[in-house]
Order: structure tokens, then sequence, then C-alpha cells
């Protein structure tokens, strides 16, 4: 009945669940074991507002041998005394264990390096045939798998957190922290930022992709290939190297290599642009390369207003065709 | 006071002692008197009238002191680069001497006839202090025609200006001739609009003389249209460019592009700076990823986009400038600034100079 209760209070929270962006819609060891607990302190604090709700009326209003024994030191020593005791000790040494269970190492994980920059994400995979593919903004995962996440950052504290997978982890200047998680079922989930990290820290977010293993190892195996072009789009190609793109960002198995923004190999597959600013097209690509500023503002791209309609329109088109 | 009512009357006794009244009257009756004066229209703007002797005196009164504390606090900077007073002389030749005329050249009589008539410059170092002077052309002064300089950030041209002012009146005709223009014969020239860059930033017969000019030889003809489109709007901010831009023809910017564009790249001399050419190579090849400075080279190599300017072979004392002043919002409102602006915030003064010489001595601009 309490948990019904609890249930119609929060039901706001409860509908987000379908955007697969709230911690009470768990879909992940963690993020199960982070609610469970979640439940077991509104329950036990529920329980305990009665108590002292029910004291209080006695206090005030009771018969005099209930209050009476309300006074006593007896009273006063079990419920003011050794029942926070025990309650408060039995729940830190669960909150201990869990997250000592949820950090400790487990056989194999997947290992992905997510670093967080001022307002992005850079993600990096060990490639199966070696080497590293680098992307951004979007994280695919198999499910069932545990996924261990080495975070850094480039700049400020962020904080890593899918509501939905897992508790947030903080990204600190210096050191290197690590989030396991693993999702349950296949699905979307939508990450944020969760530690101001300045300007348009509302727009860094991310999406974590959960698909069956054999899918992500067929996607893994594929992320090196080169996109088959159409001519026209490999003029755009051309477009993206003579006006510098490739100074900033990188596109593998180009000339492109830059590294001071998000590489864009595979851009089209994405489902947001600009780190959750834009869903993702060709028209969006094209207004955030001539207006960024005043999509995401504060962010580090300058507005490339310089590029003609023409040039414009075969960027954005050989940006979309990276699949 | 017969005229006033009775109770005013009584008023004007009792409250305003005898000793003021008359005070309170002229405080009255003389803004009055002046306004039925100027809207009578006797008062005669005539220029061909000249002032009264007293007028003029009070006008140069009010100049001479109104210029002089506006100044006091002014530092005047170096001034002896002698590559100042070149261009501060390109820029006189034509844009200064149809009202004041200069050595050899005569002022424009129509401008002449003017109240009061421009006065020749060649007094006026012993009359004004350099401050005054760059006072003087930076803000122009009010009621004489003098304007104010067209590019209020830039205080370099302004200063390049006064430094040839400086030097005015020790020049005589050939002389100034040769500074303003150098071995160039204006009248031999076919294609005068041509002319009008060439003293400047010299053309078939050599480089820029002075250095704080770009070298165009062999820039990509795109760039050079698109920068004299930028200077003519006032986006891109030059007192010295945006009336030479402003008034060359339509139709004839891309002819004057391609003649640039068609010039033979050369090398500017090696500059006389304290500089690492191998840092610069660094900066220009790898740029600085971790603070978020791309290569130079990635959109200023030779495969570039036609609108990027190439830098390869640039004269390093304009291009260390240049970089410079992409750090002030103000000088620069174009497309481009827009994205050299957060780049050149984040290079230092070394490294700007250590790029600049790398850039010299890398070849020529363009292809």
């Amino acid at each position: 009945m309490m948990r019904g209760l609890a249930i119609v209070l929060l039901m706001p929270a409860v509908a987000s669940a379908q955007e697969q962006h709230s911690a009470l819609a768990a879909h992940g060891e963690a993020a199960s074991q982070i609610a469970a607990l979640t439940w077991v302190l509104f329950a036990l604090a529920a329980i305990v507002f009665a108590l002292v709700a029910a004291a209080t009326w006695i206090a005030l209003t009771g018969p005099p041998r209930l209050r009476a024994m309300l006074a006593s030191r007896q009273t006063i020593v079990i419920a003011g005394f050794v029942f926070p005791v025990v309650v408060l000790t039995v729940l830190l040494f669960t909150g201990l264990r869990m997250t000592a269970a949820l950090s400790s190492d487990v056989a194999n994980p997947l290992k992905i390096s997510v670093r967080g920059e001022q307002w992005w994400w850079r993600v990096g995979y060990a490639l199966p045939q070696g080497g590293r593919f680098e992307s951004a903004n979007e994280i695919r995962i198999p499910v069932g798998r545990a996924v261990r996440f080495e975070l850094t950052t480039a700049d400020v504290i962020h904080s890593f957190w899918i509501p939905s997978l897992a508790g947030k982890m903080d990204m600190i200047p210096g050191r290197v922290t690590s989030l396991r998680l693993s999702a349950e079922r296949p699905g979307i989930y939508r990450g944020i930022c969760a530690e101001y990290c300045g300007g348009p820290h509302a727009w860094m977010a991310l999406s974590v992709i959960a698909v069956p293993q054999a899918e992500f190892d067929d996607w893994l195996s594929k992320v090196a290939q080169p996109p088959s072009l159409s001519q026209a789009q490999r003029a755009g190609g051309e477009l993206f190297m003579r006006a510098g793109c490739g100074g900033c960002h990188s596109i593998s198995g180009t000339q492109a290599n830059g590294s001071i923004g998000p590489a864009l190999t595979k851009l089209g597959t994405r489902r947001m642009l600009a780190a959750g600013a834009l869903p993702m097209s060709e028209h969006n690509i094209a207004r955030f390369i001539t207006h960024g500023p005043e999509i995401k503002p504060g962010n580090k791209m300058p507005p490339f207003k310089i590029l003609s309609p023409a040039e414009l329109n075969s960027l954005s088109a050989y940006l979309m065709a990276q699949r | 006071m017969r005229g006033l009512p009775d109770s005013l009357h009584k008023e004007w006794q009792r409250r305003i002692p005898p000793r003021w009244r008359i005070l309170v009257i002229v405080a009255i009756a003389a803004p009055l008197a002046a306004f039925l004066f100027a809207w009578s229209g006797i008062f005669n703007v005539a220029a061909s009238r000249g002032h009264f002797r007293i007028v003029e005196w009070a006008l140069a009164f009010v100049m001479n002191n109104s210029v002089e504390t506006h100044a006091a606090l002014i530092k005047e900077p170096p001034l002896d680069d002698p590559n100042l007073p070149i261009l501060g002389a390109s820029h006189f030749y034509t844009a200064c001497t149809p009202c004041h005329g200069g050595p050899g050249q005569q002022p424009n009589a129509t401008l002449q006839n003017a109240l009061p008539p421009a006065p020749d410059l060649r007094g006026t170092t012993e009359r004004w202090k350099n401050r005054e002077i760059y006072w003087i052309v930076k803000n122009g002064i009010k009621y004489t025609g003098m304007p104010a300089w067209i590019a209020q950030s830039r205080d370099d041209e302004v200063w390049a200006v006064v430094a040839f002012i400086d030097a005015l009146p020790k020049l005589d005709a050939p002389r100034y001739r040769e500074l303003a223009i150098g071995n160039l014969d204006p009248t031999a020239i076919e294609d005068l609009t041509i002319a009008k860059c060439v003293s400047c930033h010299g053309g078939s017969s050599g480089l820029p003389r002075s250095n704080l000019v770009p070298i165009l030889h062999g820039q990509s003809a795109a760039y050079l249209t698109l920068a004299m489109r930028e200077y003519a709007s006032g986006r891109r901010h030059s007192g010295i460019m945006q009336p030479v831009a402003s008034d060359v023809p339509p139709g004839a910017v891309e002819r004057l592009a391609r003649h640039y564009a068609g010039l033979r790249p050369r090398r500017p001399e090696t500059p006389g700076f304290l500089f690492n050419i191998r840092e610069g190579e660094q900066l220009a090849t790898k740029g600085m990823a971790n603070n978020a400075v791309p290569p130079c080279l990635a959109c200023h190599g030779p495969n570039a986009l036609e609108t990027y300017p190439r830098l390869a072979g640039q004269n390093p004392v304009y291009f260390a400038a240049r970089l410079k002043r992409y750090r002030d919002p103000k000088v620069d409102t174009t497309d481009g600034a827009a994205i050299m602006r957060p780049i050149a915030a984040k290079l230092t003064d070394q490294q700007i100079q250590d790029l600049a010489a790398y850039f010299a001595a890398s070849g020529s601009p363009g292809r």
C-alpha cells in the first residue's frame, strides 16, 4: 500500500520513464539497486514520519497513561537512540556493500573511455582488430555485458550520469575515475552532465544505445569502413578539407585528423547533433555550421558564415553521408 | 512694469528688490532677443563673407584650448620607425591633399574656398604637439570641415599619419613625392585604379615599401575581392582602406584582384625582431590541440578555399599586427574575424611573432 501511495505521489517522475531518462525507471543492474535503495529509504522515512506524527498527537491530546509512557526514560532511549543507530548503521553498510559491488572488477568488461569537454563527450573504443575508434556524444553498448567507463576531463569537473543505467560519476581534472554499468534490455538511454560546467552545460547530453551483443559486434567491426559516397558527396569531402574543418575535427579514413572538436566519423548515424542540441539532419548540420553560437550559446565552434550556400549544402550532405 | 496686471505688478514690487530688477529683465530679454535675431535670418552664414575678427578669435580660442586639454593625457608611442611615415604619406597623398595640399601639390581650389580654408600643414608641427595632431586626426574638429578618422578603432593608422605630419616640414616636393608614392609616376600609368593600390602595396615593380602594409602578390582573387568588399562596408575597419575600397568603381574590384593574383609572388625581407621559426612551424602545421588552436595551415594552406587568405610569404610585421588586432572584437566584425578571434586570443605575442617569421620565410603566398 505504501508503495502504491509513493507511486501516485511520484507519478510525474515515473511518467518520464518512457524517455528512458529517470533514475526511477531502472534498466541496469546499478540503477536497479539504486532505485531499490531509494524505495527502502522512502518507506523507512514514511514509517518514521508516521511514528513521529503519532507521538506528537499523543503528547498533545493522548490519555495520561500513554503520555507518561512516551515521557519515560525507556522510550527516549529506545526511540531516540537505539532505533536511529540501528537503522542508520544498517543503511550505511547496505550502501557501502552496494557501492563496493558496483565498482568492483568484473571479468572481461567492455572498456569505453569517455572524456568530458566543454561541452561535449569524447568517446573512445578499442577496436577488436587493433586501433581505436573515436566518436562523440553517443555511446553504443551491448545488452547484458558489463561496461566499464574510464572517465576523464579535458577542462573542468563534469559528471557522467545516465540515470536509467547507473549512478553518476564525476570527471575530475588530473584523475581517471571509472563507472561500471550494464543495460538489462535494449533501448536508448539519455545521459547528461550532472555537474555545472559553465556556459551551455544544459546542452551537454549524450545517448547510450543498448543493442544485442551480436548487433554490437557487427557495428564495431564496421565502424572503420569508409562510407560509400556519391560524386557530389565526395566534392563535399574535398570542401571539408579545403574549408579547414579537418583542423579541429577528425573523420577516420580521411586526412581530417583534428582533435580539438568532436570526431565526425559516422556522424550521420548519430541521433543528435552538438551533444543533444539538435536532432541529427542535413538541415541542422548546415544550421549548426553557420549559427552554432545562437543554437548553443557559448559553444566553442565559431560560426562559419563565410561559406556560400552551395558550399554549405555540399558540406552538410557529405557529413550526413558519414554512415 | 505698467503693462502687467495689478496682482502681478504687486508681486513684482513685493518680491524683487529694486537693485535686482534690471538683472531679471535682462535675463529674460537677452535670450529672447537672441532667438529673435536667429529667427529673423539677419545673420549671414555665407562662407564668402568671412568672420568678424572677434568671432574668428573666439572660435580659435575655443578650438585651441579644447584640443590641448583633450590631448593632454595621450601617450605618444615611438614614431621613429621609418615604415610609419611611408604609410602615413601614401594615405596623405590621396586623402588629405584635396583640402590641405602638400609640397608641390596644390589643394583643390573649390575646397580652399570653404570657411575656414584647410591650413597648409607644414607649419603644424610648430603649433601642435604630436599628441595633439593625433587627437585632431582621430577626432576631427567641429564646424571646420575636418572629418574624424573613419575607423575609430585603428589608432595605429592615425599614428602613421602623425609620424608623416611630424616629418612634413622637412620635406621638399621631390622627397615628399618619393615618400608618398615611391618611384611611381602616376601620369605614366594607364590604369589609374591600379595606381591607387600600387603606391602602398607595390605591384609588378616590387613589394610594398612600408612593412605595415600587406603583400598582395599572388593572393587569391576571390580573397582580395572579399577583403575589398569588407573594407568598403566598414565591417573590416581601416581608415586608410575604407575610402579607397568604397571609391573603386563597381566591376573594377574583380579586375584589381585578378591583377594582384596574377603577380609573381616575392619573398619579404627577413624580419628584424626576435623569433623562433621552429616554434612557428610547429604552430602552423600542428597547432596546439590542448589549447584549442588548430594548425594555421588547415585553413591557410595551398589547397584552402579561395576565399581564405594565403599566409606564406606575408610581410611579418603586418602579419603580427593583423593577428593581434583580431583579438579586439571592435576592429573587425567580418565573418572571417568571428573564426579568427578565438584563435588569436589564445596566441601569445611571442607565438604570433614566431608564426610571422615562419610564414615570411616559408615562401610565397598563393600557389
